[in-house]
C-alpha cells in the first residue's frame, strides 16, 4: 500500500536556546515517509518525538538538514505558505484534543472547511460524512464540555479528517482517553487510513498505539535509534 | 475578513457573561457620552434661540459709542435712529431701544437698573411691549420675573424711578408695572426695567435717538449706516457660545473616564483571553490560519464588543433619551442667578452627527485596546501555544 514519498528528512538537527546553553532536540535525523503509512515516532519523554512531529507539521523550522513535506522544504516556507500546507494537506490530533471550547461539535469540525472558504452545501456535505465515519452524527449540536474524552477525540479525528488530508499529524492522541476508549480510537484510524489511503504518523510512547502501527521509529535522544517495520 | 468576523462574533458570543459585562459597562460610556453632549447641545440651541428671541433679533445696530461692558459709555451712547429705518419701524418690524442707567427704590430699598425703552409696536422681540397702555400719568413699565421676585415688586405696584437725564439733571418719577414677564434670558430681565421708547426719550430728552436697533434679518443688514456699527449674531451670542465651548472640554473630561472605564475592561479581557486562550491560539494556527489572521481574529472580538455595546444602548438608550429630548430635564431655578441663558427645562438635542462620532470614536478606541494586547499573539511560538505554556 505504501508507495510514493511524502516526507523526506535529511541531516535533521533541532537546537533550542536554554539558560543552560544549547541543548540538542533533534540530531542528525534521516528518514522518508511514504503515502498511506501508518508509523509512530516512539521513545521516552524528551526523545523528540513531539518536536519531530512539529517540524513535519511546519509549526516548527530545523536548524539544520532538510525537511522535505509534499514537495515542500520547511525551512523554506514562509508563514503564509506553511500556514497554507498546514490549512490544505495536514491534519493534526493533539493528546488534549484542542477543540474549540465554544463551538459545537459541528462547527469544530466545520472550522478547517471555513478557512478553505468552501460553501456552506459543501461543508455541511463534508462535515456529515466525517462525522458519520466517527459516529458521531448524535453529537451534532453537543459542545465539547458536555463530551466524554473518547467523544472529544473522536470529534478531534473528524476535524483532523474533513478536508481529507494526506498526512495526519498525531501527538499522543491516546494519552488521556482509557484502554477501551484507546482501542476505539486507534481502529478508527486504521480504517481512515486504509479508505483515504491517508498517512497517519504518531508520536507517542503508549503500547496500544504501538500494537497498531505499520512502522515504529524509535527515538532515543533525538536520534533515530530503531526504524522498523511491524507486522500489524 | 468575512470569516473572521464570522469567527469572532461566534467566540464573542460563546464567551458568555465576560462579554455580556463588557458590552454593558461599555453601553453606559455610549449612552452617557450621547446624553451628555446632547445636553449641551440643547442647552446651546435653547439659549441661543432665547437670547436670539428676547434680545439680539437678527443682529443689532450699536450706536458707535456704545459698550454694554462700559457703564459710562451709557452717557454718550446715544444717536438719532437713521430716517431709512422708519418705515420698518413703524412697521414694528425692528426695535429700538435706548439704553440708561436708573435706580429704583422698590419697599424702601435701593436698586441699580437698566433702563431701557423700546418701541410699543415692535413685534420683532420676545418683550411683552404691547403691555405698555397707550396713555396715564405714570411711566409704565415692564420687568422680568427675577427682578420682580428678588425686589418683591408683582404687577401694579408703583415704584420710585431716578434717572440721570441728557443735561445731566437728575430727575424721578412714578414707574407703574404693567407686566411682569417670564424670559430664559437673564440680561433682559436681571435689574433691568422696560419701558415705551417715547417716554424714555422724553425723560431723557433724546427726541428721536436710540442706543441700539435691533435688526430683523442679519442677511438683510446694510453695514455702512453711519454712526451705528452692526454687530452679527455669530458676535452677540459669543458668549453662550464660548460657555457651551468651556463646558464641553469639562466634559471631554468625563468622557476620558468613561472610555477609560470601558476600555480598561476590554483591555483585559484581550489580555486575559491571550494568556487563557493559549491552547486555542495554537490549535487555530495548526488548523492553518497565519499569526496575523489570529491577531486580527482577537481585534475583531474586542471591537466587536463595541458593536454590540452600539446596539445593546440603542436598545435601552434610545427610549430614553427620546424620553428625555420630549420632556426635558429639569434645571434648578437658582442657576439664572449667574446670568446664564438657562431655561427651566433643557431638551436635549442628539444630532447624527453627535451619535455617529460618538459611535466612531468608541468604535476606534475599543479597536486600538483591543489590538494591543493581541500583538502578542504574533510574537507567540505556535507550539508552546498548542501545549498552553504561557509565554
Amino acid at each position: 500500500m505504501e508507495n510514493s514519498t511524502l516526507i523526506s528528512i535529511e541531516g535533521l538537527k533541532k537546537y533550542f536556546l536554554t539558560a543552560g546553553g544549547k541543548f540538542t532536540a533533534l540530531n542528525s535525523i534521516d528518514l522518508t515517509i511514504g503515502k498511506a503509512e501508518f508509523t509512530g515516532i516512539v521513545g521516552p519523554s524528551g526523545s523528540g518525538k513531539t518536536t519531530l512531529l512539529n517540524i513535519i507539521g511546519s509549526l516548527d523550522s530545523p536548524s539544520e538538514g532538510r525537511v522535505i513535506v509534499l514537495g515542500k522544504s520547511i525551512s523554506e516556507l514562509n508563514v503564509k505558505q506553511a500556514a497554507l500546507l498546514r490549512r490544505t494537506q495536514l491534519g493534526f490530533i493533539f493528546q488534549s484534543y484542542n477543540l474549540l471550547p465554544v463551538y459545537t461539535v459541528f462547527e469544530n469540525v466545520e472550522f478547517p472547511l471555513l478557512l478553505l472558504q468552501l460553501n456552506d452545501n459543501q461543508r455541511r456535505k463534508m462535515v456529515m460524512e466525517s462525522l458519520e465515519w466517527l459516529g458521531l452524527t448524535d453529537k451534532v449540536k453537543s459542545k465539547p464540555a458536555q463530551l466524554s474524552g473518547g467523544e472529544c477525540q473522536r470529534v478531534a479525528i473528524a476535524r483532523a479528517m474533513v478536508k481529507k488530508p494526506e498526512i495526519v499529524l498525531a501527538d499522543e492522541p491516546t494519552a488521556n482517553l482509557d484502554a477501551a476508549n484507546s482501542h476505539n480510537i486507534l481502529k478508527t484510524m486504521v480504517q481512515l487510513n486504509k479508505e483515504f489511503m491517508t498517512t497517519f504518523i504518531f508520536a507517542t510512547h503508549d503500547e496500544k498505539v504501538i500494537g497498531y502501527l505499520r512502522r515504529k521509529i524509535s527515538l532515543v535522544d533525538g536520534k533515530v535509534a530503531k526504524d522498523e517495520i511491524l507486522n500489524n | 475578513m468575512k470569516l473572521l468576523f464570522k469567527l469572532a462574533a461566534k467566540n464573542l458570543f460563546g464567551a458568555g457573561m465576560r462579554t455580556w459585562l463588557n458590552v454593558i459597562v461599555l453601553s453606559f460610556s455610549f449612552l452617557i457620552i450621547i446624553w451628555h453632549k446632547g445636553l449641551l447641545d440643547g442647552w446651546d440651541r435653547q439659549a441661543k434661540n432665547e437670547t436670539i428671541s428676547w434680545e439680539t433679533g437678527g443682529g443689532q445696530y450699536w450706536q458707535s459709542g456704545y459698550d454694554p461692558y462700559d457703564p459710562f459709555s451709557l452717557t454718550e451712547a446715544h444717536s438719532k435712529i437713521p430716517s431709512s429705518f422708519d418705515t420698518l419701524l413703524s412697521r414694528g418690524d425692528i426695535a429700538s431701544v435706548l439704553i440708561t442707567q436708573g435706580t429704583i427704590y422698590p419697599r424702601g430699598r435701593i436698586q441699580s437698573i437698566l433702563i431701557k425703552g423700546i418701541n410699543s409696536n415692535q413685534k420683532l422681540l420676545k418683550i411683552p411691549s404691547s403691555l405698555f397702555p397707550e396713555d396715564g400719568d405714570e411711566i409704565p413699565a415692564l420687568i422680568g420675573r427675577n427682578t420682580a421676585t428678588d425686589n418683591g415688586i408683582k404687577t401694579g405696584d408703583l415704584i420710585t424711578l431716578r434717572w440721570r437725564d441728557v443735561h445731566g439733571t437728575f430727575d424721578a418719577g412714578n414707574i407703574k408695572i404693567t407686566g411682569i414677564f417670564d424670559s430664559d434670558v437673564p440680561t433682559v430681565d436681571m435689574g433691568q426695567v422696560w419701558v415705551p421708547l417715547d417716554r424714555l426719550q422724553k425723560m431723557m430728552d433724546m427726541p428721536g435717538e436710540a442706543t441700539i436697533i435691533v435688526w430683523n434679518n442679519e442677511q438683510k443688514a446694510d453695514v455702512r449706516v453711519a454712526g451705528w456699527s452692526f454687530k452679527t449674531n455669530e458676535f452677540l451670542l459669543k458668549s453662550i457660545t464660548d460657555l457651551i465651548k468651556m463646558k464641553s472640554v469639562g466634559g471631554i473630561v468625563l468622557y476620558i473616564i468613561l472610555l477609560s472605564l470601558a476600555m480598561l475592561a476590554i483591555f483585559d479581557t484581550q489580555v486575559l483571553s491571550i494568556f487563557r486562550r493559549q491552547k486555542e491560539i495554537g490549535t487555530y494556527i495548526a488548523l492553518g490560519m497565519t499569526r496575523g489572521q489570529v491577531v486580527g481574529l482577537f481585534t475583531i472580538e474586542g471591537s466587536l464588543n463595541s458593536v454590540m455595546a452600539g446596539l445593546l444602548a440603542a436598545l435601552y438608550g434610545i427610549p430614553l433619551l427620546a424620553m428625555q429630548a420630549i420632556h426635558g430635564m429639569s434645571i434648578p431655578g437658582g442657576s439664572k442667578g449667574f446670568g446664564l441663558a438657562v431655561a427651566d427645562r433643557i431638551y436635549p438635542f442628539y444630532s447624527l452627527g453627535l451619535v455617529i462620532t460618538t459611535i466612531f470614536i468608541i468604535m476606534l478606541t475599543t479597536t486600538i485596546v483591543s489590538y494591543l494586547p493581541s500583538r502578542r499573539i504574533a510574537k507567540m511560538k505556535p507550539t508552546e501555544a498548542l501545549r498552553g505554556k504561557l509565554q
